[in-house]
């Protein structure tokens, strides 16, 4: 890309934290294949942890309604989030340092004070616990998420390229499409990442406001392991992190000869 | 027809700049307002009741539970958890700029790397931990490995100690520290830097005259959503530490379990509320004065 | 009673406009919005997924049934709310093939989730699974539903020493399910000799080789005990007593870990560790060396037992279910898939590896838990002093 080449000890550091990262889950692709049920010490290869996942439904449930919840929720908190990190970013209005001050209560408040207060909520007003309630538990606790990411590219941001296509005629929603969102995106991407990421790994405020039948994954492995992990959970994550991987090697692919960005033409 | 109808709101948008603003703050205030604030203000409420036996909360108004907070046993719980939160933000920090400032120059590899960085989370947190357990512990794979090959005799002790309570949070919270620094790193003019290469900077210096302060948004992002989050931490401390301390997201866990004593969870609640809300309002007053203001119109 | 009439006025002006959001906050706060008041509401609006004081369904005729205890027809579905993992495979696979009963299954990881559930009225549960004295907490809030004995023709199965529980006399709301004791699990090939008290967490000699649950009751019980009193005492000065035995002791501990420590006992980093005696049997059949027993100054006895939400939908089925695991030839499939003691005397020759009732002597030894009522709050605190010593 550029010439300004990163120096030997930084390729150094950035290694050594990429495999912190993935250390543990060698561990876990690794002993997704051992048999033994404790895990202790190799005990041999087998696939039997697999063939169990084929008669553990709560497991592929789970892993289907993490799925919904994952993917709808995301989207919400995505563009609720950039459209305040936008009014935030781009205008004065009364009440908007408060406004701002008031997004970082929701990622300081516990876990289980939001589960519980929203079971409240829901009870109260006679709302049916279910995949909706879990939903929207998820994308309130996104949102903030999501601001915080995308207000830290918008800071600063250049906004001559904007007043250009003003200049040269672009309605404001052009504008915003065809300029503001491409240059915004790494951040949009970056947010949404997060909070898929969140809402995939959330286990308390879910436990609370899921009902019959809307238990995603993590409420699945949480109540497995009162007694022990078993492999078949190694299983499914491993599962997981193949497919996820598979997926975005298509999207490279695809994405190779346009860049991952929307073009700027 | 739908043109002029189009035209029409632009215009009317285009002169009311606070009622674009408050159409942009709408959809997600409102349900950040319905969703979170008015359940978070009905426990609010329950930290002024008395406690009820079993759960829940009895009718009344007390401010014992606030009392009870300032005792120094609490005080030292918050005090140790500021401690911890702000290590784990540093290394965080120390640890994450560095991976941000590759990924921007890893040219075509760059979404890979990026997607790398979020892998490890699209597992279950509690499979991940165990995962690490199994790392960590004396008969462990690192102490195994470096047994084998002559490097130790006995096993270094590193499951269950503060060490590995520090390595599983920054373990859970460097994404958030990523994120924010690769997103506002992303957009830096790459123009500005060879600027300086041709006025003759050193690297050293075209880093920290160039694009650390450019890039100062995403680190505080970074540092925020690292901080504040691993304040209210408590599973790392129960799996890794062995439980044998208490932070104030234990303290708050075991009032609404075990306990039963919710109001006092509320009040520990709102009092670590209280003290991150100020400090973030302190600091966005700063950073408006400093006429940072992200060029508001 | 006069407070449930405010409430549903309150509720009732509220849901036709004739109060603002702001004072019908404001008094529902005044009039003690307790958890469970707050279920009371819905039962008052009729919005709520289960309103207790509404009639049954469609199914139950109009009229009041003539016999109180008559609930009416068995209907078509079975919501259970249960631990994961703590039942066979087949149970419930059976019960549906033989009664046409569609069942619903969902999990939970710790009693306080269930309870929260319960206590606001929400999920739609026919049964649930409280650990000992949780029925007594359940209870006394009016949550649960009163057993109807006529239903439960195998009753005669179940083991005397599992009748009238200090945490449910005259088994007014329970049927036992599983049970357990809480004693001592160690490596018989590396401690010797066996240990036979809670004293062993003293012994510097197993320095950061032993462990104990992370559970203030079964900490300090270990301590009460061991000092010769009740494990659900209350008294202040025994409890600083069992808090500086505590305090002693965690220096020397590893950590405080519940049943994730086998696969360390197995592997042998752990020597010792406060245990149900179901999960080291488990760890045992990875590792023979692992021996169990119930220290001589005594340990805790719990069980855990089916219980009827007073809200659930279709009280009759749950009845129906609790028959069905009473029978000897479900109850021992039951165990035998998850390594527990079965409360079910008629199924004991049916099991794999039975764990035999403790016998007179053993008995007095062990204690259950009790609710500890107002004095919860001192032995959290007491909980949060050791941690922080």
């Amino acid at each position: 890309m550029h010439s300004l080449k990163l120096p030997a000890w930084l390729i150094v550091l950035v290694g050594a934290v990429y495999v912190f990262l993935h250390a543990p889950l060698l561990v876990l692709v690794l002993f997704s294949f051992n048999d033994s049920k404790f895990s202790v010490s190799w005990e041999g290869f087998t696939l039997r942890w697999y063939e169990r996942l084929l008669e553990r439904d709560d497991i592929l449930e789970g892993l289907q309604a993490s799925l919904v919840v994952g993917v709808t929720s995301t989207v919400f908190a995505t563009v609720f989030g950039t459209l305040l990190a936008l009014a935030l970013a781009r205008y004065k209005f009364k009440g908007r340092l408060m406004l701002e001050g008031l997004l970082y209560v929701p990622i300081v408040t516990p876990e289980i004070v939001v589960g519980i207060s929203l079971l409240i909520l829901f009870v109260l007003v006679g709302f049916p616990l279910g995949l909706p309630t879990v939903i929207i538990a998820h994308v309130a606790f996104n949102i903030s998420f999501v601001v915080v990411v995308v207000l830290a590219r918008l800071q600063g941001m250049d906004r001559t390229l904007e007043e250009a296509a003003m200049i040269l005629g672009a309605d404001e929603l052009t504008t915003f499409w065809r300029v503001t969102v491409p240059q915004l995106w790494p951040g949009i991407v970056a947010g949404a990442m997060l909070a898929f990421t969140m809402s995939f790994d959330d286990y308390v405020i879910t436990s609370f406001v899921s009902g019959t039948g809307s238990q995603t994954l993590p409420v699945v492995v949480y109540t497995m392991v009162r007694k022990n992990v078993e492999p078949s959970i190694n299983a499914i994550s491993t599962l997981i992190i193949v497919a996820t991987t598979i997926l975005i090697f298509i999207a490279e692919r695809v994405a190779r000869d346009k860049p991952l960005t929307p073009a700027k033409d | 027809m739908s043109r002029s109808l189009r035209q029409r709101a632009l215009d009317y948008f285009h002169h009311n700049p606070t009622v674009r603003a408050w159409s942009l703050v709408a959809p997600g205030g409102l349900w950040l307002l319905v969703f979170f604030l008015v359940p978070v203000f009905m426990m609010f409420t329950y930290s002024f009741m008395p406690r009820g036996m079993y759960g829940g909360v009895e009718s009344g108004f007390t401010l014992e539970h606030y009392l009870r907070f300032f005792d120094s046993l609490y005080l030292t719980i918050l005090m140790r958890t500021t401690v911890d939160a702000t290590v784990c933000t540093v290394a965080c920090l120390l640890l994450g700029y560095p991976v941000a400032y590759a990924i921007t120059r890893a040219g075509r590899f760059k979404g890979l790397l990026l997607f790398l960085v979020i892998l490890p989370f699209w597992t279950s947190f509690l499979v991940r931990t165990f995962a690490m357990i199994f790392l960590l512990r004396d008969t462990g794979l690192i102490n195994t490995a470096l047994q084998s090959i002559g490097l130790i005799d006995e096993p270094i002790v590193m499951l269950y100690t503060p060490f590995a309570v520090m390595l599983g949070l920054v373990y859970g919270y460097l994404p958030f520290m990523i994120l924010p620094i690769y997103a506002s790193l992303e957009k830096l003019d790459l123009s500005l830097l060879e600027a300086a290469e041709v006025l003759g900077a050193r690297p050293a210096a075209r880093f920290f005259r160039v694009t650390l302060p450019l890039s100062l948004p995403g680190v505080v992002a970074g540092a925020l959503l690292v901080f504040i989050p691993s304040l209210g931490s408590f599973l790392t401390s129960d799996l890794l530490g062995g439980a044998k301390e208490i932070l104030i997201g234990n303290l708050v866990q075991n009032q609404f379990t075990a306990a039963r004593n919710w109001p006092f969870g509320s009040a520990a609640s709102f009092v670590l509320m209280a003290l991150v809300l100020v400090s973030v309002l302190i600091y966005l007053r700063v950073r408006e004065r400093s006429g940072d203001a992200a060029g508001a119109p | 009673m006069s407070h449930k009439t405010t409430r549903d006025q309150l509720f009732a002006d509220f849901m036709s406009g004739r109060k603002d959001r702001r004072s019908f906050i404001r008094d529902a706060i005044t009039l003690g919005a307790s958890v469970t008041a707050l279920g009371a509401f819905l039962e008052a609006c009729g919005g709520g997924p289960e309103p207790a004081a509404a009639p049954p369904p469609t199914d139950a005729p109009p009229a009041p049934a003539p016999d109180p205890d008559d609930l009416g027809p068995i209907g078509t579905e079975l919501n259970i709310y249960n631990w994961s993992d703590y039942i066979a495979e087949d149970t419930v696979a059976l019960f549906e093939k033989e009664t046409g009963i569609k069942v619903r299954y969902d999990t939970y990881e710790s009693n306080e989730e269930m309870m929260a559930k319960l206590q606001v009225g929400a999920g739609g549960y026919d049964m649930v699974v409280p650990t000992g004295y949780i029925v007594t907490v359940l209870g006394a809030q009016g949550l649960l539903a009163p057993l109807k004995k006529k239903y439960l023709t195998n009753w005669g199965n179940v083991a005397p020493l599992f009748l009238d529980p200090a945490f449910d006399p005259g088994n007014e709301y329970a049927v036992p399910w599983q049970w357990g004791t809480t004693g001592i699990a160690y490596r018989s090939d590396k401690v010797n000799p066996p240990p036979d008290s809670w004293g062993i967490f003293l012994d510097p000699k197993w320095r950061r080789r032993m462990t104990q649950m992370d559970d203030v009751r079964d900490v300090i019980g270990s301590w009460l005990r061991y000092r010769g009193h009740s494990l659900n005492a209350t008294d202040p000065a025994l409890l600083d007593a069992a808090k500086a035995d505590a305090i002693a002791s965690k220096a020397l501990l590893k950590a405080y870990i519940s049943a994730p420590v086998k696969g360390q006992l197995v592997a042998g980093d752990v020597l010792v560790a406060q245990l149900w005696n179901g999960d080291t049997a488990q760890a045992a059949v990875e590792e023979p060396s692992i021996k169990y027993v119930v220290p001589k100054e005594g340990g805790s006895i719990w069980t855990d037992s089916l219980v009827i939400p007073k809200t659930a939908p279709n009280k009759r089925a749950a009845h129906e279910f609790m028959n069905f695991i009473l029978r000897p030839d479900i109850a021992a499939g039951i165990s035998n898939f998850t390594g527990y003691g079965t409360p079910n005397a008629a199924a004991m020759d049916k099991l794999e590896s039975p764990v035999p009732y403790p016998d007179e002597e053993e008995r007095k030894r062990l204690e259950y838990q009790k609710d500890l009522g107002a004095a919860t709050d001192a032995w959290d605190q007491l909980w949060t002093d050791i941690k922080s010593a």
